[in-house]
This record gives C-alpha cells, sequence and structure tokens, in this order.
C-alpha cells in the first residue's frame, strides 16, 4: 500500500515535469516582470515606512528634546514610534521591557501560562513544539491532495493558527503598562490599606518597588500589569519567606527559583534591596 | 545578420572566457529560461519578495556597521549620530529597522501560501525545512539586532529576552550564560550579540537561502492547486508507451 502510494507520487512528479515542459511558459520574462514588480513594491514599502518614522516625529525630527540641558527622548514618538529611547540605564526599568512587535505572541504566551508551574510551557515548551510540528508537516500530511478544500484538517488548524498569533499580537500590543511615576505617587495608599505606614523602611521600599520597573510584570493592589506573567504580589508578604530569602531573590531569581524567567537585581545593590524586601515582607493583603 | 555578429563579437569575449571555465553563464541561462507552470499567480512573488527585503538588511546592515560602535559606551551615541548627522543615515537605519519587520512579515505570508498550496508535500519536503529553518533564524535576527541601540527598550527587553532562554530545560542556562557572557548585561553581551547578528546569521541565513533556491529550480513551483490544468494534476501518461513509442 505505501509502496503504491510512492510509485504513484514518484509518477506523478514526473508528470509534473513533463506537464511544465510541454505546456509551461519560460521563467523569464513572464515570473520575472511579477518578481521584479512585487520587489520594487516591498522596497517602496520599506523606504516608506522609513520615511513616515523619521518624518512624523514631532519637532525638529532628530528624536531627542532638551529639557533644561539634558538631552531626552521623553514626547518624541511619531507615527511609528521613537527613534531611540533613552540610553541604556541597567540601575532603572521605568519603563515596560518590551519587544518588537513580531515578538509580542510570545510575550502574550507568558501571561497565558501563569508563574512559576507551567511557565516554562508558555516560554519554552509551545514555541518548540511549534517549531518541530512546522518541520514535521510534510511527514506529518503525506497525502498527494493539493486542493485546499480537499484538505479541511489543514485548512481548520492554518486558519486557528493564524487566528489565534493574530489575537496573540494585538492582545501583546494592546496589554496595560504602568509608568513609575504614576505609581510612586500610590505609595502612601499602599501603605494605609497594607498597614506599614509606620514602617519607614517599608515605606521606602515601596517607592523602590513602584520605580524600578517591577509592576511592568506584577500586580500590586489592582496597579501594574501581569503582561509577563509574573505573581501578584499583594500578599507576599503572608508566605512569610523573610528579608533574607527576598533579598537573594531579587539579587538572582533564577537561583533561588528554577525556572524564574526575571531579570536579577542585583544592581541596585544591598541596602535598597533590603528596602524592597522589607516592603514586601510588610505587604500582608489589604486589612 | 553574419555581419552583424562579427561586428559585436568581441563584446561575448570576457563571457565566453567565464562560460568556458565555469559553465556560469549556461547556469544563469537555464535559471531565467527554464518552464515553470504556465498558471503561477502573484502569490508565488512572496518568496522572490523576502529574498529582496533580506538583500535590502544586508545591504542597509553593511552601510551601519561602518558607523555602528559596538560597546557599551559608544553604541547610543553611534546610533544617533547616524541618524541624526549622517547624510540620509536615518534612511538607512530606517530602513533596516523597518525592514526587518517587512521581512518577517514576508517570511511568513510566503510560508502561509506554501501551506494554502500544499506546496511542503512530496518531493518538497526539505525545502519547507530549511523555510522553516529560515524563519527561526530571521526571527533570531529580529532577537539580537533589537539590543543593538542600547537604549532603555533594548536593554531590558533584552534582559527579559534572555531570562526566557534561560528557563529551557536541560540546555536553558547555557545559552543564556553564553549570550549574556556574564551574570547581567554587559559590554561582552552588546559586542557578543552584534557578532551574531551581523556574522553568523546573515551568513548562515545566505547559505540556506542559496539551498532553498537550488531546491526550488531543481524540483519546480507549484501551480495553485485549484487551477484547471494545474500541472501534474491529470490523468497520468502512460508511461510504458511513452518508452517504446
Amino acid at each position: 500500500m505505501a509502496d503504491d502510494r510512492r510509485v504513484f507520487r514518484e509518477r506523478q512528479f514526473r508528470q509534473y515535469k513533463s506537464d511544465v515542459k510541454k505546456r509551461g511558459k519560460p521563467f523569464h520574462p513572464y515570473a520575472m516582470l511579477h518578481d521584479t514588480i512585487m520587489s520594487l513594491v516591498t522596497v517602496g514599502v520599506i523606504i516608506a515606512l522609513a520615511v513616515v518614522w523619521k518624518w512624523t516625529t514631532p519637532g525638529d525630527h532628530t528624536g531627542i528634546v532638551m529639557h533644561d540641558g539634558v538631552a531626552s527622548t521623553e514626547g518624541t514618538s511619531g507615527w511609528l514610534g521613537k527613534l531611540t529611547d533613552d540610553p541604556a540605564d541597567p540601575g532603572t526599568i521605568s519603563f515596560t521591557p518590551r519587544p518588537d512587535w513580531y515578538f509580542y505572541f510570545l510575550f502574550y504566551l507568558l501571561r497565558i501560562f501563569k508563574w512559576p508551574e507551567s511557565v516554562i510551557l508558555g516560554t519554552i515548551g509551545i514555541p518548540t513544539i511549534c517549531v518541530l510540528l512546522l518541520i514535521a508537516l510534510p511527514f506529518l500530511d503525506t497525502r498527494a491532495e493539493r486542493r485546499p478544500l480537499r484538505r479541511p484538517v489543514a485548512m481548520v488548524t492554518g486558519v486557528l493558527v493564524i487566528f489565534s498569533m493574530g489575537i496573540m499580537t494585538y492582545r501583546g500590543a494592546t496589554a496595560n503598562e504602568s509608568l513609575g511615576s504614576e505609581l510612586i505617587g500610590k505609595v502612601p495608599e499602599w501603605a494605609k490599606q497594607q498597614g506599614f505606614a509606620n514602617n519607614p523602611k517599608a515605606v521606602a521600599g515601596a517607592k523602590l518597588f513602584a520605580v524600578a520597573g517591577c509592576m511592568n510584570c506584577h500586580v500590586y493592589l489592582g496597579n501594574g500589569a501581569s503582561n509577563l506573567g509574573g505573581p501578584e504580589l499583594t500578599a507576599e508578604g503572608a508566605q512569610h519567606r523573610g528579608i533574607l530569602f527576598q533579598v537573594e531573590h531579587l539579587k538572582c531569581p533564577s537561583c533561588v527559583t528554577k525556572g524564574s524567567a526575571m531579570p536579577a537585581f542585583a544592581s541596585q545593590g544591598q541596602a535598597n534591596l533590603t528596602l524592597m524586601a522589607e516592603f514586601l515582607e510588610a505587604s500582608q493583603g489589604p486589612k | 545578420m553574419a555581419n552583424q555578429r562579427s561586428k559585436y563579437e568581441h563584446l561575448m569575449y570576457p563571457i565566453d572566457w567565464i562560460e568556458e571555465r565555469s559553465g556560469l553563464v549556461g547556469g544563469i541561462k537555464y535559471f531565467l529560461f527554464r518552464k515553470v507552470p504556465s498558471d503561477i499567480n502573484w502569490f508565488q512573488t512572496l518568496g522572490s519578495a523576502t529574498l529582496t527585503a533580506f538583500l535590502v538588511q544586508a545591504t542597509t546592515g553593511v552601510m551601519l556597521a561602518m558607523y555602528y560602535k559596538p560597546d557599551a559606551k559608544s553604541a547610543y551615541p553611534s546610533i544617533v549620530h547616524i541618524t541624526n548627522d549622517l547624510f540620509a543615515g536615518w534612511l538607512v537605519r530606517g530602513m533596516h529597522r523597518w525592514g526587518a519587520s517587512v521581512f518577517i512579515i514576508l517570511m511568513f505570508m510566503h510560508m502561509g501560501r506554501v501551506f494554502l498550496f500544499g506546496a511542503y508535500k512530496y518531493p518538497r519536503e526539505l525545502t519547507w525545512i530549511i523555510g522553516v529553518i529560515l524563519v527561526a533564524l530571521g526571527l533570531a535576527e529580529g532577537f539580537t539586532g533589537y539590543l543593538l541601540p542600547w537604549d532603555q527598550t533594548a536593554y531590558w527587553a533584552t534582559t527579559v529576552g534572555i531570562s526566557i532562554n534561560g528557563t529551557a530545560p536541560f540546555l536553558g542556562p547555557f545559552i543564556a550564560q553564553f549570550l549574556q557572557g556574564g551574570e547581567f548585561i554587559n559590554n561582552d553581551t552588546l559586542s557578543r550579540f552584534y557578532a551574531i547578528h551581523m556574522l553568523l546569521l546573515p551568513a548562515m541565513i545566505a547559505g540556506l537561502i542559496a539551498l532553498h533556491l537550488y531546491l526550488v529550480i531543481r524540483l519546480g513551483v507549484t501551480s495553485p492547486p485549484w487551477s484547471k490544468d494545474a500541472a501534474g494534476s491529470g490523468p497520468l501518461d502512460d508511461e510504458s508507451e511513452e518508452k517504446h513509442g
């Protein structure tokens, strides 16, 4: 049976070759014309994107503005975003770590698979399985049939994959962001709700927590975003893990919690990390 | 006719010289004038458009490499210099920045077309597999290139990206360590990403594209499957008769 199929498809391919030889047309100029037009359109679109990117940048289109003698990129987003962001600063993350748009669907997977049990599924598992399935596709689908209407399983699967990637890209693109400058104003309210207003170390830690970018991944008292699937920290202190654990974890999350994708915050320094640990331990959930 | 030929014959000498030694001219002629199915359509230009986008990336990339400085102190200033001081620097950088997106969109559209046409089936399985690897390498180009401007977005997106790599079982921590070249993203990370982005991955992509194209030419392109006279879809010729007759 399998042999019959092999003989058939080999004959069918020979038939294809002879049909093309008899009835085909030369690549040049027929296909060449279409290919050339399409390539010119491609280059045109790329140039157009570059032009729009540059010339919709507000001000003098350099993407850099001076605030009190200090160069900044604040408010320089054109239609396609900033020309450059502020220079890299390992000390602060007062903004959302966000990949280029074509990775949004991958980042969104992190939100679906929650910390920490199933996160490996989202980070490595699903993408690896998808790539392996794609490579295996010609061996899973060995029928000679090529007409879409006669391949219902393949077509439905294909549409579902495109649809879900589109949705995840869109959700990743529109996910909530929160800025440290807005969050720091909420610290007194947090202190009141959590009852650590009399603990100056915890209050100082809360301020660091608000500006260090923690809330790009973690939710705290309804603020922040779980875009990247970090756990909610509102009642972190209720687990009584202790200051020592918190500091070690902040220094190197993956050393303490195996498989954690959280970046290391050792560059904040021991003193700041201790304050943040005080804050986390003081967060027992609203009373 | 004979006169005309002798008049221009000397122009052909260099071409004849190359052809005699390499056979390249014959190869190019074969490539240009090989037969393709008469019913191929616009969707089948997506592959060559992807190649064009790659060539745009390669060209603008070389130009950027002439001015970009891959170390933590001067990377950001060199990007600002390219964008704002050099003649048409913004255009070259903009084309590279947005060409990346266009390249990736075209790769996925091309892949979708091949899937719709069932063109990954026998005997084109290897062409498909190389294509899947090219998509993965293309995404890796996007990931490594994103760090190079060394701005906040680049730095922190890459921090999280490397952490995600680190979660992979067994190899993960080693990959993360290798990519990062240390405990945190630092100067070495940047030059490592730069080397991978502009030497390793482009070389691999170019090589695989050549192989991909070789297979496309060797195996031919498919007719649209719904076409009434799709090549190879009709009743098979009786081969035994052909051989004897």
